[in-house]
């Protein structure tokens, strides 16, 4: 029994992917603490009355959201390579800079907080008036308004959204190691995946694998986020009972 | 190409800018002008197949023939919870070595075709795919990614069509075929079409992955001509200028999608004449 389970391809190829599928979470979440006040910020600035604040944020998230990734990877990477002699090596950070550790997650950053930006938009326009209004009634000043009324609102009408864009941006670490360099062991799942395939051509059960902890990890992320989401909605009656399916959104 | 220009034209600018307008149309940059067809046909290939997959994969899922739903159910999730590059690599892949089984199966001997670890068996049965293959290999993986997002957005828009014509259709005696192709289908692409413009913008940034085949695309040839180039007759003709080539990928990009934007706004307008609508 035993040496059935070490002999058996499928499980060696769990046991290889394990470590590599660490990569993968360490981007995610290395990206989303940092990405998450960003992009509130940025949501607040595209709602804001000034008309320079208002248009930098647009043309931000506009600008991040309408191209691809892979390009902001290769474009930010080979930035920091050119800025390395006038800066980074003068300064002796080129290092942590040039690291993919460091730079991968930045990128996922600029990028995640773009597309959550967008989704915290939407719904701060979509926080009802009325409430608003009966906060300023009662006397809250603008910052207790958006303290006790709006914040709440507004992330409890995005959070579903958010969690799909979670998905995404977990997804979207698949690609960080075909843009930046590999270092000695450090190979995610992608990186592993390939490796494996050119060691023995069975592309069908390495990249089914390599899948398979995607797909695992992008269950656990829904059942994490809906445990949120009950909490954020317990006010409502069917707070308690509100179902966790795994069904995810398609629009990122 | 510098000569053709007139010489009023070239003293206009002065030297430094001929010399510049002489660098970016040399040879190497209009080979990497002219691969902007690669993502160009990838894109709008991409987009009819992913209309195909979508019509089918919704089809399936609004079966009332249950393993056509569970196929169509399974397609739809498994897709979706699998990184668009993953799959990317993956179909093409695994396409090319199914081929190779095959021609395998009747072009090597029994001891070839028990070894294990080589692919392939034997070398009449490797497949040497051209640029063009890949190409058209990655717009089926695009179709097949992509479609399974536009299967939902396909099936969430067949149930936007009011009961009430369809009812009425079949009331003239149409067949459930006709009634589903006639009438549903017809009706659904103007609730389909945000979510449809949606996809396509994913599609479009996906065209970036292209080099990932080995096809010489606008990242390949960005990589290639933006890399410290260096002759020993002449010395070091320019340092690291990667940043630049993808600075304009990246604007590339970004215009390609307001373009997209306004053309949608467009189709959308036109599609919902004489609808009413809640917000107009």
């Amino acid at each position: 029994m035993f040496e059935w389970l070490s002999n058996n391809a499928v499980i060696q190829d769990i046991a290889i992917l394990a470590k590599p599928a660490m990569f993968n979470i360490y981007f995610a979440l290395a990206s989303i603490p940092l990405g998450f006040p960003i992009a509130v910020a940025l949501a607040l600035g595209k709602n804001s009355k000034n008309y320079f604040v208002s248009n930098i944020c647009r043309g931000y998230i506009y600008a991040f959201r309408g191209s691809p990734l892979f390009i902001q990877f290769f474009m930010f990477y080979s930035i920091a390579l050119s800025m390395n002699r006038a800066y980074w090596k003068p300064w002796g950070i080129d290092d942590i800079v040039l690291h993919p550790l460091f730079l991968g997650p930045l990128v996922l950053v600029f990028n995640t907080s773009a597309y959550a930006a967008e989704i915290f938009y939407g719904s701060l326009r979509t926080v009802s008036k009325g409430e608003t209004e009966a906060a300023k009634a009662v006397g809250m000043s603008q910052w207790q308004t958006f303290r006790s009324v709006t914040w709440p609102n507004m992330i409890r009408l995005a959070w579903p959204a958010y969690t799909n864009e979670v998905i995404f941006l977990f997804h979207s670490t698949a690609i960080v190691y075909f843009t930046l360099p590999v270092i000695n062991e450090q190979k995610d799942l992608m990186n592993m995946a390939g490796e494996l395939f050119e060691r023995d051509y069975n592309i069908f059960l390495h990249f089914s694998v390599a899948a398979l902890y995607f797909l695992a990890i992008s269950v656990v992320i829904f059942f994490i986020a809906g445990l949120i989401n009950s909490r954020l909605n317990r006010h409502l009656h069917n707070g308690n009972n509100v179902k966790i399916k795994f069904k995810p959104n398609y629009i990122r | 190409m510098i000569e053709t220009l007139p010489h009023w034209f070239t003293s206009l600018i002065g030297e430094d800018w001929t010399a510049k307008l002489d660098y970016i149309t040399n040879g190497k940059h209009l080979l990497w002008y002219a691969s902007f067809r690669f993502t160009l046909i990838a894109a709008f290939g991409g987009a009819v197949l992913v209309v195909f997959f979508g019509l089918l994969g919704a089809s399936l899922k609004q079966s009332r023939f249950w393993p056509f739903k569970a196929i169509g159910d399974l397609y739809t999730t498994i897709i979706r919870g699998v990184p668009d590059v993953l799959f990317f690599l993956f179909f093409p892949l695994a396409f090319e070595q199914t081929v190779e089984y095959f021609s395998a199966q009747s072009s090597c001997t029994a001891d070839e075709l028990a070894q294990t670890g080589v692919w392939p068996p034997c070398d009449a049965a490797q497949w040497y795919l051209t640029q063009n293959e890949y190409l058209i290999l990655a717009c089926v993986s695009f179709g097949i990614i992509y479609g399974a997002f536009a299967a939902n957005v396909i099936h969430g828009a067949m149930s936007a069509v009011p009961k009430g014509q369809l009812e009425a259709a079949a009331s003239y005696g149409f067949s459930p075929r006709q009634v589903y192709w006639r009438f549903q289908v017809r009706q659904m692409w103007v609730y389909a079409l945000p979510g449809l413009s949606n996809v396509w913008m994913l599609l479009l940034k996906a065209t970036s992955f292209l080099s990932l085949l080995q096809i010489a695309d606008i990242v390949l040839w960005a990589e290639r001509l933006g890399a410290p180039n260096y002759f020993a007759r002449v010395g070091p003709i320019h340092p690291d200028w990667r940043w630049k080539y993808y600075l304009v990928l990246f604007l590339f990009y970004i215009l390609m999608t307001m373009l997209s934007e306004r053309f949608f706004e467009k189709l959308q307008a036109r599609a919902s004449r004489g609808m009413q609508l809640a917000n107009s």
